[in-house]
């Protein structure tokens, strides 16, 4: 019953204050811009500078059967301002350096878009450059890869790759395979492997994919600042003493805080992801990971609010606690960086999960396991948050 | 209903001591004054009292719980009124009032008989956060009542009150004592503690000077005066002279005898004077 009474009084509380509206006004914001703003299905904007190293002849050759199907098509030329340009190219396999000067000048080069054979969508765009001295001046200017195709003295096709020079080692390797290991070699790699096909295994489209992220910045984190900023409110007020003088006890005064930030952190989530999610979700395993996993980071919050006594203190830890946690972002979006040490950030099972969640084909244990996981660690936090607390009711 | 002994109190690891070693009792139905300059132990005495702060070394039971173990239940039968005003401002006086009501297991005054008893009908419905200072101080002063306290801590209860409002809350304090409440008033205004109090505690540095009854400390420190203001050479002269001194006495007669005498009456000392001339110190 004091808790009851207690949370009402604090939604009250939340609906007369501005954090609620800008939790509220945020998740309606989102849902315009992931709505209006993001396609679904992107046509790709991506370009390759290519130089034919070949006669025109061989060329025609190599790309006739592509245009015949469709698959290749020749565009309006592109023109690009080139700038004037100081640089040095280093062949890695010679060791040799050698440097370009060029002045300013305006480049018209022929251009092919090339779509999907399946679904006939556009692909990337390749632009074609008269020399390859033209290809390594737009690379380095464009920043981007430039593939120089040839043909060896046994005829067959070669290329010569111009890098940027921070492109992994692993990126590197792959080039070097796919060029320089005969067909049937990579044939016998490729069916010396064991491939296990996920079963309905549907990706996001690209609007569905930015949900999990969104998800986890306006639940566990905005719920994370949200705690601190409610308990220094009371704070200031004075009203936690006041609290502290009656037969209830703390626990229940913190409990009432969470629940509010749980409830809004429900409403605000739920805002964007059914418009945008549909019926796709597993949504009493999306309800229970982000009522569990803000309880974990809105205890967090309130506990870190005990070592302070005012809210202008606790933005240095605010500060470094929110970029940390925003790191396994990186590994969500660039699969291929995916280290040891980021699946120890408490963000990086809650932004997995909130994926599998996302898909049609869920995996439901990998789900349970953290939320069990979040809901151990939100007791401890909250059980240490109240310890703490009332030892410095006084401050 | 409080006994306090060997009570002491640090803030930080430095052998400071915020309060050293007081012990003092609390009778039923008693108002105990526990008067001293800011910065004196007062609020931290109180602090320990009241739970907000964790009892280091002594022995302090309250409302009959020892207060070194948790008794969570012992505040069904205290009220607090704390110095700074706390109250939620995002909620109106009465939701203010409601919610606290149900925070308590036992029977709770009506919010509305409170808001009136501290004049503050007609804003009710007000956000609390638009009320004056005074205003505010009204409304905390009506939540310690709302359990109907046994024990009631006041701190400072009327500074920073106008006249009229202090008064109306004096008389509130009066009434609820009389009627049996045992009353821990913590203040530097002696006027009020003089007013309110059946004992006065005189605490400095941390440490109780003295405990005693406001009239035995007048009796015991001080003075019968007599403030004369006469003419003399067109002049007016004023002179403050002690019943008690041969000296004086004669003087009260000589300037009667001699001069047109304009004022003559007779001062007691103050607890304030008593305070100042038992400690050394001020009251500020």
């Amino acid at each position: 019953m004091k808790l009851l009474s207690s949370y009402i009084k604090e939604m009250k509380i939340a609906a007369r204050g501005f954090y609620f509206y800008i939790e509220i006004g945020m998740a309606v914001i989102i849902l315009a811009v992931l709505l209006f703003a993001v396609n679904e299905f992107p046509t790709s904007s991506a370009k390759e500078f290519i130089y034919y190293d070949m006669s025109k002849e061989i060329k025609s050759l190599m790309l006739q059967e592509e245009l015949d199907d469709g698959t290749l098509e020749l565009a309006e030329p592109t023109q690009i301002k080139m700038k004037a340009a100081l640089f040095s190219v280093k062949n890695k396999e010679t060791n040799e350096t050698k440097t370009y000067t060029y002045d300013e000048e305006i480049y018209h080069l022929d251009t092919y878009k090339v779509f999907d054979q399946k679904t006939g969508k556009l692909q990337k765009t390749i632009i074609e450059t008269g020399s390859e001295d033209d290809l390594i001046r737009l690379a380095w200017q464009e920043k981007t890869i430039g593939a120089a195709v040839g043909m060896n003295e046994a005829g067959e096709a070669s290329t010569r790759y111009y890098l940027q020079g921070y492109e992994t080692a692993r990126f590197q390797n792959l080039l070097y395979i796919l060029q320089n290991e005969s067909p049937a070699t990579l044939q016998a790699a490729m069916d010396g492997m064991t491939i296990t096909k996920l079963e309905n295994a549907e990706l996001l489209n690209t609007r569905q994919s930015l949900v999990p992220l969104l998800v986890v910045l306006m639940g566990a984190l905005m719920g994370f600042f949200i705690a601190i900023a409610y308990i220094f409110l009371d704070k200031d007020e004075g009203v936690i003493r006041a609290y502290a003088v009656t037969p209830s006890t703390v626990w229940k005064y913190l409990l009432s805080k969470l629940l509010v930030i749980i409830t809004t952190v429900i409403v605000s989530s739920s805002i964007f992801t059914i418009p945008v999610m549909g019926a796709q979700p597993h949504y009493l395993l999306f309800y229970t990971l982000l009522i569990v996993s803000s309880f974990a980071f809105s205890s967090l919050g309130i506990l870190i609010a005990t070592f302070f006594d005012s809210m202008s203190k606790t933005f240095g830890a605010l500060y470094v606690f929110l970029i940390a946690m925003m790191l396994p972002a990186f590994s969500y979006y660039v699969p291929s960086f995916d280290p040891l040490w980021l699946r120890f950030f408490p963000t990086y099972p809650l932004l997995q999960g909130m994926k599998e969640i996302m898909m049609k084909s869920t995996d439901v244990n990998y789900v349970l396991l953290f939320s069990g996981v979040y809901l151990a660690g939100g007791i401890f936090l909250f059980l240490f948050a109240n310890l703490r607390f009332k030892k410095t009711l006084a401050v | 209903m409080i006994s306090v002994k060997n009570l002491s109190h640090s803030y930080g690891n430095d052998r400071k001591l915020a309060v050293k070693n007081i012990s003092f009792e609390v009778e039923n139905g008693e108002t105990f004054g526990f008067l001293g300059p800011s910065g004196a132990g007062k609020s931290t005495t109180q602090g320990i009292l009241t739970g907000l702060l964790k009892l280091q070394k002594g022995d302090v039971s309250v409302a009959g719980y020892d207060i070194s173990r948790v008794h969570n239940e012992r505040f069904n039968t205290i009220g607090v009124s704390f110095e700074q005003s706390n109250v939620y401002s995002k909620l109106t006086a009465k939701e203010n009032l409601q919610f606290y009501a149900k925070l308590f297991d036992v029977p709770t005054r009506d919010p509305m008989e409170l808001i009136h008893l501290v004049g503050l009908l007609g804003k009710e419905n007000d956000l609390a956060g638009t009320f004056s200072k005074g205003m505010k101080h009204r409304l905390t002063f009506a939540r310690s009542m709302i359990n109907n306290p046994e024990l009631w801590f006041l701190d400072e209860p009327t500074t920073g009150l106008d006249p009229a409002i202090a008064a109306n809350i004096k008389d509130i304090i009066k009434e609820k004592t009389t009627a049996g409440t045992t009353a821990f008033l913590t203040t530097h205004n002696m006027f009020i503690a003089d007013e309110l109090c059946d004992r006065v505690a005189f605490i400095i540095d941390g440490e109780i000077v003295l405990i005693d009854t406001p009239s035995s400390l007048k009796l015991q420190y001080g003075q019968k005066l007599v403030v004369i203001t006469y003419l003399k050479d067109d002049q007016v002269v004023k002179e403050t002279l002690k019943t008690t001194d041969e000296k004086d006495r004669l003087r009260i007669g000589e300037v009667v005898n001699l001069y047109e005498v304009q004022t003559m009456h007779t001062k007691e000392a103050t607890l304030e004077e008593i305070f100042i001339q038992v400690t050394g110190r001020g009251l500020v």
